[in-house]
């Protein structure tokens, strides 16, 4: 049961009348007791809560900084009307609103209500328990009661560098030759002959096939397909420092960090430059496998259509967050070379943090290069770049001092991947997901794969 | 995929009846009934404990009806058992009432009782008995005077008085009097007696202390004795005590000073219960939550950048300038040298030539920038960042 502001209210307003009362003691008394009779009335005649039924429908997945809408049937098979309020009880992240909602649903009919999602972070977000508080018939007194109406919404990564994706497929096309500007593919992989048209480069033409034929045949290339791509992502605590700012804009008073922590994780911008390299790379006939791993396999995604790859990816990735422990290189390289028997390339989303890589996958690495193409990717810190160029006074000089020292150590930790034959990219939060989409379509044009 | 519960199929109805998780009466009766019977239980030892021990009111000290250690409980007791009729009585009219030759009124206090009230008593036929220092002394008893203070402690009797001799050592102190003419001093300290007798019109009886009266020196010395002897000396004892507060305006005596309770009318305090009623019924109404409160775990949030601050932070707190002017150093050797045509691990000589080459710098203020001494001050370590600038830029546009 609950009370109402109306309960306050009568008994504030008896206050009045005992001071007017000539038996003040025998007025409080006989207040108090109508004040109970009337909570008991109330109560009796308010619509119960107990036999209510609630069906959910709506979206089951969204991508972040999307708004979702759940609708919430209830029904009252009772035989009086339930009128009050709901409130529908979602983890604070969900951004679930309004908080509570009208309600009025007479006997043996049922209403809809819409309850609408607007997550502040990835991962699922369960329903917890719809609360209705049914009002009396006077509006002194409710009854209140909860139910359990399960549902869950998986909120995917917003997947933001999806923008650098035409760029980048223009120029894949410009790999495979086929693209309208009809310059030279340059890929490595012989693909047909076909016969010359005006604009093609001259150096194209095959001579050979040209002396047997009576037609000018150019040679057209295209670069190598059904490569095999494996996405490793790191999660152990190297992921979850925040970098950056936060590029969805988070509504005030949503609950999380506070503002100047408000950064991404590594591990979401990570997650964003994986999803551009997968969406390119199945577009460039590529299969792309998923591992995310700290200390053990924390999701796996493999052999994929090229259509659902993407959704496998983004349905892998949801639930993923930071842990805070080391990540073990050992098993993660025993993981990969488990899972990828054939060549292939292994993009390997960490931080270049020189303790952790002195002793996690340096020693490591030459089991796994000897074997695939690897090419490590991190996050650089753009708060690092500012404090380097920091100048003027001895605080912000002695700052520059520490950021130097760190990018010195990145560098050399650059250098000393490079000598084991691995690429590496290391890129300021918003051109990470490009860079990396860049390097492989490198990679691909010069036949590396 | 992880999804959990997938709802029921549109059509096939609505969820199952079970999905209330609000508890029942019965479930509610089931949890809670240990917790009752636990509260009942206590009521009751605590109930049956009071009826035990009986009742103790607590009153002012040397109170007949007070049992506790400073009340006089086991006089007033003792004095009934032999015989004498011992009235609790505090208002002057009370006290007025029992006033005849057959009656001694004992004073402990008279803080409560006005001036007039002290005239009445002066004029009154009964006999005095005034334990210990009370206000009213010097109008009630003008001829025993204070003297000087004396150590409570065991007297002998030191006089003729029957009842001092009867009873033998006591344990009294408080006051020393003045002896005046054709009056009894007992129990005397060095500065006089403690007991002082005036025979007249009236027997006047002074203790310079109540202390022997109390139930927790009674039973030592001759105290019993005397007390019984003192206060038992006619048939009819007017205890005299401070009024119980609960008596209320109207027995106050001196109907002229109505207390701040008194001016308010019966009403207020019951209107104030009735704001308290509301002020709980508001308190329930905000405070019923809608809904249980939902807990999520939450993602850590640790700026990436923190160790790198920390470590400038270090620098700072050691005023580390030879670290942070090797750092800054080699950081601009790293850049610079590549645009120099120069390999990552070209030696200094090398860069500082190729450097003073391309910008025109004397050689030897490259070096100094490049490769001399650790600044020898905060000021210096700035200065030299900005050469390092200058020097940079320089190489990058000659």
């Amino acid at each position: 049961m609950a009370l109402t502001g109306r309960a306050a209210l009568i008994a504030m307003i008896g206050a009045v009348a005992v001071l007017l009362a000539p038996r003040p003691a025998y007025a409080v008394l006989g207040l108090l007791l109508v004040l109970a009779a009337l909570v008991a009335l109330d109560l009796l005649l308010a619509g119960p809560v107990r036999p209510l039924r609630f069906r959910r429908g709506g979206e089951r997945r969204m991508r972040l900084g999307e708004t979702a809408e759940i609708e919430l049937i209830v029904e009252n098979p009772g035989r009086r009307r339930v009128r009050g309020v709901l409130r529908d009880a979602w983890p604070p992240s969900a951004g679930a609103a309004p908080r509570r909602l009208p309600l009025d649903v007479p006997a043996g009919e049922r209403r809809r209500l819409i309850v609408r999602l607007t997550p502040t972070r990835r991962g699922d977000r369960e329903a917890v328990a719809v609360t209705v508080r049914s009002l009396g018939p006077l509006g002194v007194a409710a009854r209140q009661g909860s139910h359990r109406v399960p549902w869950s919404v998986r909120v995917l990564p917003p997947f933001l560098s999806r923008k650098h994706l035409p760029a980048r497929l223009s120029r894949l096309r410009e790999l495979e030759g086929r693209h309208p500007a009809l310059i030279r593919g340059q890929g490595t992989e012989f693909d047909s002959l076909r016969e010359y048209v005006p604009g093609d480069d001259v150096r194209s033409i095959d001579w050979r096939a040209t002396a047997r034929r009576s037609d000018v045949m150019v040679r057209t290339w295209r670069p190598e397909r059904d490569r095999r791509v494996l996405i490793v992502l790191d999660t152990g605590r190297t992921s979850a420092g925040r970098v950056g700012t936060a590029p969805l804009l988070q509504p005030p008073g949503t609950p999380g960090p506070p503002r100047d922590a408000a950064g991404w994780p590594r591990l979401d911008w990570s997650m964003d430059a994986a999803l551009l390299l997968a969406a390119l790379a199945t577009r460039a006939g590529d299969r792309v496998d998923f591992l995310a791993h700290d200390r053990t396999v924390r999701a796996w995604t493999s052999g994929n259509s090229r259509t659902e790859t993407l959704t496998a990816l983004v349905n892998a990735m949801a639930p993923l967050d930071a842990e805070l422990v080391e990540s073990d290189a050992e098993s993660m390289v025993a993981a990969v070379l488990s899972r990828a028997r054939h060549r292939c390339l292994v993009v390997l989303l960490t931080d270049l943090n020189p303790a952790a890589m002195d002793e996690g996958l340096l020693p490591v690495l030459p089991q796994l290069a000897t074997r695939h193409l690897v090419l490590v990717a991190a996050v650089a810190d753009p708060r690092v770049a500012a404090m380097a160029a920091g100048r003027g006074s001895a605080e912000s000089v002695y700052d520059a001092a520490a950021a130097e020292h760190l990018r010195a150590e990145r560098a050399r930790l650059t250098a000393r991947l490079r000598r084991h034959g691995c690429e590496v990219v290391d890129a300021l939060p918003d051109d990470l997901a490009p860079s990396l989409a860049d390097a492989y379509l490198t990679l691909k044009s010069t036949g590396r794969l | 995929m992880t999804l959990t519960a997938t709802p029921p199929p549109a059509g096939a109805g609505t969820t199952a009846p079970g999905t209330s998780t609000s508890p029942t009466a019965a479930t509610l009766w089931r949890r809670g009934r240990g917790v009752l019977a636990a509260a009942l239980l206590v009521l009751v030892v605590a109930a049956l404990t009071v009826l035990a021990t009986g009742t103790n009111a607590p009153g002012a000290p040397l109170d007949p009806r007070d049992a506790t250690p400073d009340g006089g409980r086991a006089l007033a007791e003792i004095l009934g058992d032999r015989g004498v009729r011992v009235e609790r009585v505090s208002g002057i009219e009370e006290i007025m009432r029992l006033d005849g030759p057959d009656t001694q009124i004992l004073l402990t206090d008279t803080s409560h009782l006005s001036t007039s009230d002290v005239t009445r008593l002066v004029q009154g036929r009964s006999d005095l008995l005034i334990a210990g220092p009370v206000a009213a002394l010097s109008r009630l008893a003008p001829e025993a005077r204070p003297k000087a203070q004396a150590v409570a402690r065991s007297r002998e009797p030191g006089c003729a008085l029957p009842a001092a001799v009867r009873a033998g050592s006591v344990y009294l102190g408080g006051i020393a009097f003045t002896t005046p003419r054709g009056a009894v001093g007992c129990y005397p300290s060095d500065d006089g007696p403690t007991l002082v007798r005036t025979t007249g019109a009236r027997t006047v009886t002074v203790t310079g202390d109540n202390g022997f009266m109390s139930n927790r020196r009674l039973a030592e010395d001759g105290n019993a004795a005397l007390a019984i002897n003192l206060a038992g000396a006619k048939p009819v004892l007017a205890w005299v005590v401070e009024p119980d507060r609960e008596q209320g305006g109207t027995g106050t005596p001196g109907s002229g000073r109505a207390t701040l309770g008194e001016l308010i009318p019966a009403q207020v305090p019951w209107a104030v219960v009735q704001l308290g009623v509301a002020l709980l019924l508001a308190a329930l109404w905000r405070g019923r939550r809608l809904g249980p409160v939902v807990a999520e775990r939450l993602p850590v949030a640790v700026r990436a950048a923190e160790t790198v601050e920390g470590r400038g932070r270090l620098y700072r707190a050691r005023r580390a300038r030879d670290r942070a002017a090797a750092t800054l150093r080699a950081a601009t050797a790293a850049r610079i040298a590549p645009r120099l045509g120069l390999a990552g691990d070209a030696g200094p000589d090398s860069i500082i030539a190729a450097t003073a080459l391309r910008t025109g710098q004397d050689p030897r203020w490259v070096h100094s920038v490049m490769y001399g001494p650790t600044p020898a001050d905060d000021a210096g370590l700035v200065a030299l960042a900005g050469h390092l600038d200058t020097l940079e830029r320089q190489v990058r546009e000659p």
